[in-house]
Parts: C-alpha cells; structure tokens; sequence
C-alpha cells in the first residue's frame, strides 16, 4: 500500500467560526495506480490533496491519519515533513503559469528540488535538469533551462512543473486540476505524458479532476466526493457501467454524448449545502430524487457492496427500515433535550 | 545592449531636469525678501558700503544675468564662493557632504537590515504576536519626531549610562584616517585604521537609529503589506510543495517577488534622508550638509544653497535610475524602454 488515508477530518477558520471541510475521507492509493477524486468545486477535493501534503492555511484543523508507505505523514515533525514534500510526493497545481516564480528561470525552479532532496553536484544537477526537461517533452531543453516563464507556452508550462514534480522520481503525484487551464490538444499530451511517467516510475497518481472525461482516460479507479464527504468509490469502468450513488448518476447524465443529438442533457437541481450550514442527513438529500425520510435524519453508513464498490447511500442499506425506529427515537430525544 | 542605452537615455534626460532645479532654486531664494549684502557686512554697515559690495557681488544685475553668470561657471565646474564661509562651495561641499552621506548610508543600512525582516516576519505571522509587536515598533518609529528621539537617546546612553557618545563622528582622541571618501568609517577600512574604525562606527549608532527610526518604520510596513500579497500566491504553495524551508520560500522566492515597492519606497526615503537630516545633525553635533545648508540660507547664501541642491538632486536622481536599473535585475518580465 502506497497511500493510505484514514478518516480525514478538516475544519478551516471562517470569520471566527471553525467549520467543517473534509468529513471522515478515507481512501489508499496502490503502486503503479491512478485514483481519481471528482466531484464539483467546493466539494473538498483540493483540500484533500493539500492535507495528504499538508499544505493548509495555518488556521486549519486537521484529524485524521495520512500514510505514506510507513511513515505518518500527519504526524511529523516540520523538518521531516520537508523532506518528504517534493521528494516521496510531489504535487502539479492547477493553473501553471501562477505555479511558477515567474522571477526564476525554468533551470532553477526544476534544481531547487534537487538541491533540496538530492546530493548531486552542480554539474550533475544541470545535466539532470536537461534530462527531465527531455523526459517531459520538451525540445531545445538546453535553451530552455534559462528562459522564464513568461516566455513559453500554457502547455510548455505544465511540463515544466510536471518535470519539477518528477525531479526527485515520487512515489506518490497529486495532480490538482491539471489540464483544466490548458486547450483541449494539449490537455491529451498532458494525460498521455503522466500516464507514460506513471509506468516508467511505478509510482501511484491522485487525479482531482471534475472533468469525467480525464477520469476514463487515465484513472484506474474513481472516488467521487460531495460536500466534505466520499460519496462512491469504484473501479473505473464499474463506475462508469454501475453508478449506485443518486449523485454519481446525476453525474454521469450531465456529460455530453456523441450521437445521441436528441437527448437533454441530465442535470442536478438545486446547489451544494454551504459548509456553514449542513443537514444532519444526507447532504445530498435535498437534492435527490429518490431521497427517503430517512435520509434527512441520519448521515448514511459507507457500504461495501463488491470488492471494488463502496457506496454511502441510504438506497443500498438494508437495514435502513430497521434502523429507522431507531432514528426517529434518537432525533425525537435529541429535540426534547434541547428545549 | 538594452541596459546600455536605457542607462544612457536616463542620464541624458537627468540634464532638464537638472536645468529646472537651477532654475527653479535660483529663482526661488533670490525673491526671498533681505539683502546677502547687508547680512554680510553686519548691523552697522554704511549704506555706501552696502551698495559697493552688492555691486562687487553682481546683484545689482538683473536677475537673468545673474542666473547666465552662474549657470556660466557652473558647466566650468564652479559652484561659485560661499559668501558665509568665505570659500569655495565646492570646497564646503567636499568637507560637509561625506558626513552626511555616511549617516546616511549607515541608516539605509540599517533600515534594510531591521526593516526588511521584521516587515517579513509581520506578514508571515499576520495577526499573531510577532505582528502585533512589529507592528507597534513600527507605528512608534513612524510617530517619534527624530529630534525627540534623538535626545531621549542621547539622554539614555550618553548621559546615563555612557556607553555611547555624545555626538560628533569620531573621538577627540583618535586622528581621523586619512581622507580617501571623506567618509570616516569606510577610510579606516580602506586605511586598515581599527581605532578609527571602532571610534567612528561608535559614534554612527545613535544618529543612525534616529535616523532610520522613521524608515524602518515604514519600510517594515511596506514590506508587510508587499509580502502578504506574495504569500498568497500560488508559486508560494509549489515553493512549499517542493520541500522548501520556511526560511527558503520566504527569503528565496517571496521577498524578490515583493521587492518592487519596497525598492521604491527605498528611493523615496534615501532622497529624504539625504535631504532631511538637519535635525539629526543638529542634535548629534555632526558637522554635516544639513547643517551647512540651514546656515547657508539663514545668510542668504545663495551660492552655497544652490550647491546643496544641486548636489542632492543629482544624488537622488541617481539613486532612483539605481533603483529603477534594479528592477530590470530582479523581474525579468520587465523590458528596458
């Protein structure tokens, strides 16, 4: 096991108020394995990533394990914690142009890494560089350590932050969002270069993307993520062919096909619960056409229904008519104590 | 290539400007109503007597003419004779500007070496402790009167304590090194003269603190400002992703980021310095052009006040083509125009 996140719970300061980001994520990442996170914006996923690297405003509140082969990321020190930043996992962001110092060649922002996490010489560190600008795809790389970023292109830029992330060969790659700012034709260069470094190194790649179409490209398996909260988690096609959660299929619905002309495309009514004000049920519920009762009552139980599959989704648990006397009994002495 | 001709193009155009200060402080201080001539001579001087040295001075001339004979020796490199102190301006200038100069280099330095770091520090520890305190030293050397301050320190460490001296640049007993800058710390190092090293660096640290007191203040709040704007960026967040120290993303990639307004507000105060340190140089007794300069117009000196202008406009000009030229060094985006 590469990656293993256990019940990840992440609260941020908001105007005074403490309020709840990330609710009970848990997920493990293999070697040699792509694990993509969807979900809309605001749902978590980028905060999830920036948890596993702890890399969170300093009024977070952070519970929870994160493990990365044997050692507790959420637990060490600031010291430790820089020499696995970069080095075991690295991250690609979003938008690359802001990514990079815009004050720093492209030579010097790639060997900073190997500075910080390699004993090489200065000499073998420029070689180095050139190599992993070569390795990203990129021509004339002997030019290009001395140029800014300012003069190369949005898709030259990823690369650029693709080859600072690989500098140190990670184990583990978070890419945030990573071809959502570039073109469509280099975005398929983009995911066809990772998916390239991803079996050459053997390492394991975190996908945050809300763009299924990345997902059937290059993830092996998908975790959606709504409110604050892992919602379904399959293996790709599984979740493509089975969807279970009321979301994931909404989800689905909403992507465009070739050839069905005719068809409106499926959307979600209503928006996401805001952080600062969540139902005690599910947080889907309001928004979900097969929402129960009980759904509004109690959160839903993560259910495993194959070896690939896990679900929280009241639709699939058979106790829910067991458990809903229960409930109500809960609820009905939650309000009179609070009178 | 670009830098040459930027540099070039710059100190052709400092030329009008320069012209304008002639004209503008020559003009200036020959309307201020009183007569050199009859400062010079003293209350009892006959009107004869006035009347012939106006003449002998040329002030009898209008005052376009004036300005043509001044202008004429200037280009020449003649700065005209003070009529205070009966010499040479130049010669005054080359006596009293390296004093100032010095202070004044010694309290920029220490403006960047407190205000820098602690305006760092204030922004990465926004709203905590380390800020608060900052920010309250800050506001106090903004608010303090230099002349206030000075005395109060005087007070302090000359005149209770005694660790620090009381004024002037160097001790009466230690022979000044000889003079290469005129600058007294910096001709001992030149000279390998640690007496006079020590014994002049000594007598820098109160009038540079009070000195700098103001633009530490402002720069550590400008720095403040600049770095929180940084910090927030996205370069910062893969600067950390990367594994680099706190030390490293502040130091390495945020301050040269946030450089540009700091570097321009050190311009502005390196002019200000220069210019303002009349009360310092009062309080300190250091035998500075502040001092010269308020002289010289309390006497209607106008040689020696258009000198002074002269000089410091030109020093300030130089500076902020200094200042701009840094720009170009540390933001590549920038083209020389």
């Amino acid at each position: 096991m590469l990656l293993q996140v256990q019940n990840l719970q992440l609260s941020l300061k908001r105007a005074g108020k403490f309020i709840s980001i990330l609710d009970d994520v848990s997920f493990q990442v293999q070697k040699g394995e792509t694990l993509g996170i969807v979900g809309e914006s605001g749902c978590g996923k980028s905060m999830t990533a920036l948890s596993i690297m702890r890399l969170l405003p300093d009024k977070a509140k952070l519970a929870g394990e994160v493990k990365v082969g044997s050692e507790v990321i959420s637990k060490l020190s600031k010291k430790k914690l820089e020499k696995i930043r970069g080095n075991q996992i690295s991250m690609i962001f979003q938008d690359p142009l802001t990514s990079l110092n815009p004050l720093h060649t492209v030579g010097k922002q790639i060997e900073e890494a190997l500075i910080l996490h390699t004993n090489l010489t200065k000499k073998e560190r420029k070689d180095r560089v050139v190599e992993l600008l070569k390795e990203v795809g990129l021509p004339r790389a002997e030019e290009m350590v001395k140029e800014y970023p300012h003069q190369l292109s949005g898709g030259m830029r990823q690369r650029i932050m693709i080859a600072i992330a690989m500098a140190c060969r990670p184990q583990l790659l978070i890419c945030d969002e990573p071809t959502t700012a570039l073109d469509v034709t280099v975005q398929a260069q983009i995911l066809e270069l990772m998916n390239k470094l991803k079996q050459e190194n053997d390492m394991g790649i975190i996908m945050i993307t809300h763009d299924l179409g990345v997902v059937a490209e290059v993830c092996n398996r998908v975790m959606v993520m709504y409110a604050g909260k892992v919602v379904e988690e399959a293996e790709v096609n599984e979740l493509f062919q089975r969807p279970r959660h009321p979301y994931t299929i909404g989800l689905l619905e909403a992507i465009p096909r070739v050839g069905e002309r005719k068809r409106t495309l499926g959307s979600i009514p209503g928006t996401v619960p805001s952080p600062q004000n969540l139902p005690i049920g599910c947080r889907f519920a309001d928004r979900c056409k097969d929402a129960m009762e009980i759904c509004r009552q109690a959160q839903p139980k993560t259910l495993q229904l194959t070896d690939d599959h896990r679900v929280a989704c009241w639709l699939y648990d058979e106790r829910r008519e067991d458990l809903k006397d229960d409930i109500t009994r809960n609820q009905e002495s939650k309000t009179t104590l609070s009178h | 290539m670009g830098a040459i001709r930027f540099i070039v193009k710059r100190l052709i155009l400092m030329l009008p400007i320069l012209l304008g200060i002639t004209i503008l402080t020559f003009f200036i201080s020959n309307t201020i109503p009183g007569d050199p001539a009859r400062l010079i001579l003293g209350p009892k001087a006959t009107p004869e007597g006035i009347e012939r040295l106006r003449e002998e001075m040329g002030l009898n001339d209008p005052i376009y003419v004036q300005y043509g004979k001044y202008m004429y020796g200037l280009v020449q490199g003649d700065f005209g004779k003070s009529t205070y102190s009966q010499q040479a301006v130049s010669e005054d200038l080359k006596r009293y500007f390296p004093a100032t100069f010095e202070l004044t280099l010694f309290s920029m330095f220490l403006t960047v070496l407190i205000g820098i770091p602690f305006g760092i520090i204030s922004a990465n520890k926004k709203d905590k402790i380390p800020d608060q305190i900052t920010r309250f030293m800050a506001l106090t050397g903004v608010a303090m009167p230099a002349f206030w301050l000075g005395i109060i320190l005087l007070l302090f460490f000359y005149l209770k304590i005694g660790i620090l001296p009381g004024g002037g640049r160097i001790d009466s007993w230690v022979s000044p090194p000889e003079a290469i800058t005129g600058m007294y710390t910096i001709d001992s190092l030149l000279t390998g003269n640690w007496e006079a090293l020590k014994s002049s660096l000594i007598h820098l640290i109160l009038p540079g603190f009070t000195q700098a007191a103001v633009t530490i203040g402002m720069i550590t709040r400008m720095t403040r400002s600049s770095m929180l704007e940084v910090l927030r960026s996205d370069y910062i967040r893969t600067a950390y992703a990367k594994g680099g120290s706190e030390n490293r993303v502040l130091y390495g990639h945020a301050l040269q980021n946030g450089m540009m307004p700091i570097l321009t507000l050190m311009g502005m105060t390196f002019g200000h310095a220069l210019g303002g340190s009349v009360l310092v140089e009062s309080v300190f007794s250091w035998p500075g052009l502040g001092r010269y300069a308020v002289n010289a117009i309390n006497y209607l000196d106008f040689p020696a006040v258009m000198g002074v202008t002269i000089l410091i406009a030109v020093l300030f000009i130089t500076v902020n083509l200094i200042i701009d030229i840094l720009y170009h060094v540390i933001d590549p985006r920038l083209k020389y125009e």
